[in-house]
């Protein structure tokens, strides 16, 4: 890795790093809350799915939005502001290739999903045991999935002219696509007509696929989710690159 | 290359309905500074945008010490320093982290020494640690310079460098860019301070309306015009252009 390229992923990293209020601790306390109300105060009440206590069921499905999101919010917010800021000249000048612009904000965006990922298992181990059953599968899907979030975060702050344009794909499509993705239910439980919705879903393969990694039970077989993921990561990091080398909006 | 360091050949640039570059044509010389004059909206900032890589020519070409600045990318902005006419600051890192993460974008390890030299040339010593939204409107300026010198570049473009810089700053920055020059470093200034390119300039160009109306020695110029300042004959110049506009 060239000089260039390391700064970049370095001064990408120690920004959301001076910031670990708002890009570590606050997704540790949403988690914490998480686990509380469903691990300790409603969990003696519900019974377990696929043979897992609830708490434990649902913790993958909230690793995996977790590193989605700070993935995607990491890269988004970075670039955007710095297009906003003006400080993308201090980039747009040096001698760094589209690919190593992208490899850049990408990588320090998955650096950031994994950690978030990272903490919020372990508050789910305090509650339900931390082991895990696919070890290696379950990095593979994670950093997968950061990486198609990240580079689809680049192509929203090239794109985007106000914030509620960065935050409309989290907000409107990430979210739902995730909470109606399986997280906090097996698709099992539904009447068959949801059952297809979900299996119509991208996400749902993606928390699926996690949480075979996690604790080796899965709805669909993991490698849809597997297969899924590198497709919409090699899609978005094709579209990302292809943005960043035309100059849209940043060359102008 | 006949010593020329820039070279824009039949460089249009065209923003929708605005032509802000219309076939210009120039050469900067290894070692001079080059002043770039002319009215807002004249087209200055989006010719140093594009030999520096910000922006895209719609037409024609530039290269840097012979190379072409699309095509050689990596050679021609390792040659170059851009000080931008927009003052930017990440108000997340201090100034030797901006300094210092500039260099690594350049692929230059900054040195103890180097990093020195710039700091107290711009008389940012004592705010080395301070973050960069604490700075003051010129200080913030003086960090810009600051971050086009770190890859010690052949050639600096200085977009009005000293809008908002006090006297005494400006008549420091004006020793340290006649010192960059003395040690081979190549300047092309543009600025609405007439006296500065006066005072500075070995060669002077003025566009208007992205067309270049004049390029010319400044001693000769100067001559030409015996007992004027560089200002009137600048005033001059695009009054001449302007009557000319209306009469056609
Ligand atoms: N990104 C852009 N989009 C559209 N038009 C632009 C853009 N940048 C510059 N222009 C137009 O191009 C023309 C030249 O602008 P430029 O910034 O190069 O002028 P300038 O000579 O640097 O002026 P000033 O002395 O005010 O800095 C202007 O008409 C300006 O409105
Ligand atoms: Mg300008």
């Amino acid at each position: 890795m060239g000089l260039g390229l390391r700064t970049l992923l370095v001064k990408e990293v120690r920004r959301f790093l001076r910031v670990p209020g708002q890009t570590l601790a606050s997704p540790l306390v949403t988690t914490t809350l998480y686990f509380v109300v469903f691990g300790w105060s409603l969990g003696s009440r519900l019974a377990d799915v696929e043979g897992v206590p609830y708490a434990r069921f649902i913790a993958p499905g909230l690793v995996a939005l977790g590193v989605v999101s700070n993935a995607y919010l990491n890269s988004a917010s970075s670039l955007f502001v710095m297009k906003l800021q003006g400080t993308i000249i201090d980039i747009l000048v040096a001698p760094l290739s589209h690919t190593e612009v992208l490899t850049g904000f990408v990588a320090a965006a998955v650096v950031r999903g994994l950690l978030v990922g990272g903490v919020t298992w372990l508050v789910a181990g305090a509650f339900t045991g931390i082991g895990i059953a696919h070890p290696l599968w379950a990095l593979v899907m994670l950093v997968l999935a950061a990486v198609a979030f990240a580079a689809l975060g680049v192509v929203t702050a090239i794109w985007a002219a106000t914030f509620e344009q960065v935050n409309f794909f989290p907000t409107f499509v990430v979210t739902p696509l995730t909470f109606l993705g399986g997280v906090f239910y097996s698709v099992r439980m539904l009447p068959p007509g949801l059952q297809r919705l979900t299996m119509a879903n991208p996400v749902f393969y993606l928390v699926d696929g996690v949480r075979y990694g996690f604790l080796g039970i899965s709805d669909a077989s993991p490698l849809w989710g597997l297969g899924i993921l590198a497709v919409l990561a090699a899609g978005s990091l094709s579209l990302a690159y292809a943005l960043l080398a035309s100059g849209y909006r940043l060359r102008s | 290359m006949n010593g020329a360091v820039v070279e824009i050949e039949g460089l249009r640039k065209r923003y929708g309905a605005v032509l802000a570059l219309d076939r210009v044509d120039l050469e900067v010389r290894q070692g001079e500074i080059f002043g770039l004059l002319g009215p807002n909206g004249a087209g200055k900032t989006t010719l140093i945008s594009i030999v520096a890589g910000l922006s895209r020519a719609t037409e024609g070409s530039a290269r840097v010490l012979g190379k072409d600045v699309v095509r050689d990318y990596r050679f021609t902005r390792r040659a170059v320093g851009l000080v931008p006419q927009e003052i930017n600051f990440d108000p997340f890192f201090s100034v030797e982290e901006a300094l210092r993460f500039q260099a690594g974008y350049f692929g230059v390890k900054l040195t103890g020494d180097r990093l020195e030299e710039i700091l107290s040339a711009l008389d940012l010593t004592e705010k080395r640690h301070t973050n960069a939204r604490a700075l003051s409107g010129g200080m913030k300026r003086r960090l810009l310079i600051g971050k086009a010198l770190v890859h010690d570049p052949q050639v600096l473009f200085l977009d009005e460098p000293t809008a908002g810089v006090d006297v005494e700053l400006r008549q420091q920055l004006w020793r340290y860019v006649r010192r960059l020059r003395e040690r081979g470093t190549t300047v092309v200034l543009t600025t609405h301070y007439l006296e500065e390119a006066e005072e500075l300039a070995d060669r002077v160009a003025v566009i208007e309306r992205g067309r270049l109306v004049l390029l010319e020695d400044k001693g000769t110029l100067m001559a030409r015009n015996a007992g004027q300042r560089l200002q009137d004959i600048y005033v001059a110049l695009l009054q001449r252009e302007r009557a000319g506009r209306e009469a056609e």
